[in-house]
C-alpha cells in the first residue's frame, strides 16, 4: 500500500536524511530509491522543495558532480547537524511506530476475541 | 506551453514574490537542472511555472530557524489600505469610518451580521464600488471571488479559464493548464464539455475560486467563497488560504463562521446593524 500524502509529509525529511546517511545521492536517484523501497512515488514538486529545505536548515550539503552520461548533478551529503537530526527523528519514528503497532495489534487481538464469542 | 520559457517565467514569478535576484536565478537554474535529471520537461515535473514558484516560496518560508539562519519574515508591504471609508446610498448609511490595512502575508477576516455592508466593503476593496468618503489604496493585481454569480451558465470550465486568463494576459493553453492545476487542489477535475449550469453549487464555487486566483493576484478578496462545500473541500479551502499567505499574498475573506477566525491575522467587525460601530481586533 502506498501511504496517502499527509502521512508521507511528516516523514519525507526523515526518509531523505536516512537515505543520504547511507550514501550521498542526487534528487532523481533519491526519488527512485523511495519508489523502489515501496514508501511512495514522490512527485518532483514535493521532493525538490524538501531537499532545498534540508539544505537551508544546514542538514545536508550540496556538491555538484559530473555524470558519465549527460549533465552535471547536484549530490547531497549529510552534515554533522544532519546526522544529529537523523538520530533524533529516527528515535521519534521508532517510538511512533511501536505505539501504532501496539494499538493495531491490540485491536486485532480484540476482534479475534469478538469472533470467538 | 513551450518548455523553453518555463524557467524564465518561474524566475520572473520568484522575483515578483520578493526573492533576491541572485537567489531567483540560482533557483531557476537548479529547477531546470532537476527537470533534466528527471528526463522530463519542467512543466510536466512541476506544473505551471508561477504556481510552482509560489509553492516553493511557501515551502521555504516554513523553515524553522536553523544553523543556516532564518527567523520570522519581516512584515510585508501594504497591499490594501482603507482610511475612514464610508458608503451611503441616498440617506442610508451602509458603512462609516472603516479603517483596514492588509500587508503581504496577512489574512484579514471581515465579519458582521447580514446587511451590515460586508459585501459592499469587499466591492470597495476591489474597486468595483466607489466609497462615498475616505481613501482606498490597493495593489494592481487583485482577484475577487464573489459570493455567487461571476460565472456564465453556458461556458465550460475550460472556456472560463481561457476567458479569465485572457483578461490577465495569459495565453489560452497556459490559462487552461493553470486552471486545471488550481482545480485539482480543491479536489476537482473539470469534465470536458460540461457547461457551468450543470455544475453543483459547491463545484461552481470552486470554479469561482479558481477564476479569482488564475492571474496570480497579490491581493485576494473572497466573499464567503465556500457555500455548498463539503467538510473536506472546506478544509482544502482554508489550507489554500494558508498557502497564499505563506507565499506572501494578502487575503481578505468575508465570513460568518467563527470557526474560520482561528487562523486569521486580524478581524474587522462591522457590527450588528447597518452603519454600526467598527472595531478592528488584532489576533
Amino acid at each position: 500500500m502506498v501511504p496517502s500524502r499527509p502521512w508521507l509529509h511528516g516523514f519525507l525529511d526523515l526518509c531523505l536524511l536516512a537515505m543520504l546517511g547511507e550514501r550521498s545521492d542526487y534528487g532523481y536517484g533519491l526519488s527512485q530509491r523511495l519508489a523502489a523501497s515501496g514508501v511512495a512515488d514522490v512527485p518532483g514538486g514535493t521532493l525538490y522543495p524538501a531537499l532545498l529545505r534540508l539544505e537551508q536548515q544546514g542538514l545536508v550539503e550540496p556538491r555538484w558532480a559530473s555524470s558519465e552520461s549527460g549533465p552535471r548533478r547536484k549530490y547531497y551529503d549529510l552534515t554533522a547537524a544532519g546526522r544529529a537530526a537523523l538520530a533524533d527523528q529516527g528515535a521519534d519514528w521508532r517510538r511512533f511506530r511501536d505505539g501504532i503497532d501496539a494499538l493495531v495489534s491490540a485491536s486485532v487481538g480484540a476482534s479475534v476475541e469478538g469472533e470467538r464469542r | 506551453m513551450s518548455p523553453d520559457d518555463w524557467p524564465a517565467r518561474f524566475e520572473a514569478e520568484l522575483l515578483r514574490l520578493g526573492q533576491h535576484p541572485a537567489r531567483a536565478r540560482a533557483l531557476a537554474d537548479e529547477t531546470a537542472q532537476q527537470a533534466v535529471e528527471s528526463g522530463t520537461g519542467p512543466d510536466r515535473l512541476f506544473g505551471p511555472a508561477h504556481l510552482y514558484a509560489r509553492h516553493l516560496v511557501s515551502e521555504l518560508n516554513d523553515v524553522p530557524p536553523g544553523p543556516a539562519g532564518g527567523g520570522p519574515p519581516a512584515p510585508g508591504r501594504v497591499l490594501l489600505r482603507l482610511r475612514d471609508v464610508g458608503k451611503r446610498y441616498r440617506r442610508r448609511v451602509v458603512l462609516s469610518g472603516v479603517d483596514l490595512t492588509v500587508r503581504a502575508g496577512e489574512v484579514a477576516a471581515v465579519v458582521g451580521a447580514n446587511g451590515c455592508g460586508k459585501s459592499t466593503l469587499l466591492r470597495i476593496c476591489a474597486g468595483l464600488t466607489r466609497p462615498s468618503s475616505g481613501a482606498v489604496e490597493r495593489t494592481h493585481r487583485v482577484g475577487l471571488v464573489p459570493q455567487d454569480g461571476g460565472t456564465a451558465d453556458w461556458l465550460t470550465a475550460a472556456e472560463h479559464f481561457t476567458l479569465f486568463g485572457a483578461a490577465a494576459g495569459m495565453a489560452p493553453r497556459r490559462a487552461r493548464s493553470a486552471g486545471e492545476h488550481l482545480a485539482a487542489r480543491l479536489a476537482w477535475r473539470p469534465a470536458a464539455g460540461q457547461p457551468a449550469q450543470e455544475l453543483s453549487g459547491g463545484t461552481r464555487q470552486k470554479l469561482n475560486l479558481v477564476l479569482g486566483e488564475l492571474g496570480s493576484p497579490d491581493l485576494l478578496l473572497l466573499d464567503e467563497p465556500y457555500q455548498g462545500f463539503d467538510e473536506g473541500t472546506y478544509l482544502d479551502f482554508w489550507r489554500q488560504v494558508a498557502a497564499w499567505r505563506d507565499a506572501g499574498r494578502a487575503v481578505v475573506v468575508v465570513t460568518h463562521l467563527l470557526h474560520d477566525l482561528r487562523d486569521v491575522d486580524q478581524v474587522l467587525d462591522l457590527g450588528s446593524r447597518p452603519g454600526g460601530r467598527v472595531a478592528a481586533v488584532a489576533r
